[in-house]
């Protein structure tokens, strides 16, 4: 029996145009429905799991984002190439364009995603603001001229007051987003942002933003069903980022209060269904001293996801390729409570001594303690090349517990146990967070990696002993097993013909 | 890939080792060590990045693609000034001087993609006063 054959929704063959852990996230889903993959993929990925997986797969184009991953052309015509009926766009990339949902759904392939309309009238952060603005929902001051000239952004900047936010219109996942302190910085930081607008989005629109110095990033997961009905799904709690990119999100905020919740939450329902939402949006807010600001709003699923899934018991890729079936709608008592903590850790390949800096290299061994309330989202695996074309986001590791101290212990406990070798991986700067007073205390904003973490962590101290066993150990590895009889003379004692296990 | 059980100071480690290329990677109770796996014959390995010291070249930190040159050859420089723009994972990096001097030579330009210690910039020191 073919797997489609399983299957009686409109989608038989879906087409993902992404790649790594979310190209993975969503082969599951289809796996589960009985619907086929197609990886639309780049030159530099066909050494990732998402390529082992597919029962399809296309080549689009080189290694660079805007030969292949950027390329709405490509990934259409390879998606009908295969004879896919749908494309599911994952984040980043394509998945907030507009043009490309347009494109897909012209060539007849639907599109996992909200309408071209409502990513047009959300996902462009001016027009968003102007219908925040209609609904009543506060927004933080700041410039969405069309002049974009340096001039004009630097003159506006002065005018609503340093710190202020430069940020790409087309933008999402911290690229192009600078922060200005005085006007001898300002165009500097413009012109970059300007430039990281254009190469990550195809556009070098940004907007001003007065930056709120001690709000809270918290952020509610909106889904509109078939039927057009909008719900919010709770919220999550990113505030801690680095470089606008977030590292460690939560679900639920540990901030909210029930009334605080319900307002924002109705606030995230009216904007999306004045939009005409349908799939999984997310309405970010900032939050600060009671109050709230509306941010933006992500016409997609969200990197962190999962911990709304978490805690909710929902799948909402599932509910967004059965969505766009016209087969998904709510029922009065589904999800209207939340249960336990579920937290999410993004592991990125860098350096966390050396200040983030990005590693690149073939993976060695890479390990996941399985267990009750662990999820590991991952694209590669031993002998996957980490390239510097994409994200450095190699893993999420996600954990459920029944509350907010449990699930930061099983985090602590579950990353010291991951094993992730051949690139360097910001673990022990994700344990160093996750142990942090301020974190625990959950009263963390986004400006506590700035405040905290601005220096690389140091690596940590070893006793001579410990040392010395290092040494031990590398001697070893270094040179291939060896009899007793060796020419390493008397009294060494390789230690791999003592205890080690050839795996 | 090996793994051994290991008691150092009364505590019990588990470690898992591995020769990944030229390095060896070591886990052991939640930490991840990396050694040069090549036995020390006094060779100095290269700078990364010449970021701590003071130097008088700046080499790429990372690969990835020149975005931006804000320094041709001739001009001076300061200490923390902004010489040019990398990116690499869809992410800016500003590399900036760490002394004071002139541009002796600019070996690439915008839009060039650079390798891993490459040598983008030479910078003639300013004579001490």
């Amino acid at each position: 029996m073919k797997k489609s054959d399983l299957s009686n929704l409109a989608i038989k063959r879906l087409a993902i145009a992404n790649r790594g852990e979310v190209a993975v996230r969503i082969i599951k889903a289809c796996e589960e429905l009985g619907i086929e993959t197609v990886l639309l993929h780049s030159d530099a990925d066909i050494n990732s799991r998402a390529y082992r997986m597919a029962d399809h797969k296309v080549c689009i184009g080189g290694s660079l984002p805007a030969e292949s991953y950027l390329n709405i052309k490509s990934n259409v015509h390879g998606a009908l190439a295969k004879n896919a009926d749908a494309i599911h766009p994952g984040f980043g990339f394509l998945s907030e364009n507009a043009d490309f949902a347009q494109a897909c759904t012209e060539a007849g392939l639907i599109f996992v995603g909200p309408s071209a309309d409502a990513i047009r009238s959300l996902g462009d952060k001016v027009h968003c603001k102007e219908l925040a603005k209609k609904c009543g929902i506060p927004l933080v001051p700041g410039y969405e001229g069309e002049d974009q000239s340096v001039e004009k952004l630097s003159q506006e900047a002065e005018r609503i007051g340093y710190p202020v936010i430069v940020k790409a219109a087309a933008g999402g996942g911290g690229r192009g987003m600078k922060l200005i302190t005085n006007l001898a910085d300002a165009r500097e930081r413009i012109e970059s942002a300007q430039r990281e607008s254009l190469s990550a989005f195809g556009s070098a629109k940004v907007f001003l933003e007065k930056y709120l110095d001690r709000a809270k990033h918290i952020e509610f997961q909106v889904f509109g069903d078939s039927v057009g009905k909008v719900r919010h799904l709770f919220e999550r709690e990113c505030s801690v980022q680095r470089r606008h990119q977030k590292i460690i999100e939560e679900a639920t905020s540990p901030s909210l209060t029930p009334e605080l919740r319900r307002k924002m939450g109705e606030a995230a329902i009216l904007i999306a269904q004045t939009a005409g939402y349908r799939s999984a949006g997310t309405v970010e807010f900032l939050f600060q001293d009671n109050e709230f600001y509306l941010l933006e709003v992500n016409t997609r699923l969200q990197v962190e996801h999962p911990v709304t899934e978490m805690v909710l018991g929902i799948d909402l890729v599932k509910a967004q390729i059965l969505n766009a079936c016209k087969n998904f709608i709510f029922s009065e008592d589904q999800y209207k409570s939340f249960q336990g903590h579920s937290i999410e850790c993004r592991v990125y390949a860098e350096n966390s001594y050396a200040g983030g800096m990005p590693s690149t290299g073939k993976l060695g061994h890479v390990y996941f303690p399985e267990g009750p309330g662990r999820r590991f989202e991952y694209g590669f695996e031993e002998g996957d090349v980490i390239t510097s074309f994409y994200d450095p986001m190699i893993a999420k590791v996600i954990v459920w517990d029944e509350s907010r101290p449990r699930a930061i212990q099983k985090m602590i406990e579950v990353l010291n146990q991951s094993i992730i070798f051949g690139v360097h991986t910001n673990i022990p700067y994700l344990k160093a967070i996750l142990s942090h007073p301020e974190f625990i205390a959950g009263t963390m904003t986004t400006q506590f990696i700035g405040k905290y973490f601005a220096e690389p962590i140091k690596p940590p101290t070893r006793s001579t002993e410990m040392n010395a066993f290092i040494e031990e150990i590398k001697k070893a590895m270094t040179k291939p097993p060896v009899s007793k009889t060796s020419s390493m003379g008397e009294g060494y004692q390789n230690p791999w013909t003592e205890y080690w296990r050839i795996c | 890939m090996q793994k051994m059980d290991k008691k150092i100071g009364g505590e019990m480690y588990k470690v898992v080792a591995q020769c990944v290329d030229d390095k060896i990677w070591i886990h052991m109770n939640g930490e991840t060590i990396v050694l040069d796996a090549e036995v020390s014959t006094g060779r100095r390995r290269g700078k990364s990045s010449g970021k701590d010291a003071k130097s008088n070249v700046i080499l790429a930190p990372m690969p990835g693609k020149i975005t931006k040159l804000f320094k041709k050859q001739g001009e001076l420089v300061v200490i923390g000034e902004s010489v040019l723009v990398m990116e690499a994972m869809k992410m800016e990096y500003t590399l900036k001087a760490n002394i004071n001097g002139t541009i002796k030579k600019v070996a690439f330009k915008e839009g060039d993609q650079v390798v891993l210690g490459a040598q983008i910039v030479d910078i003639e020191p300013a004579k001490e006063v």
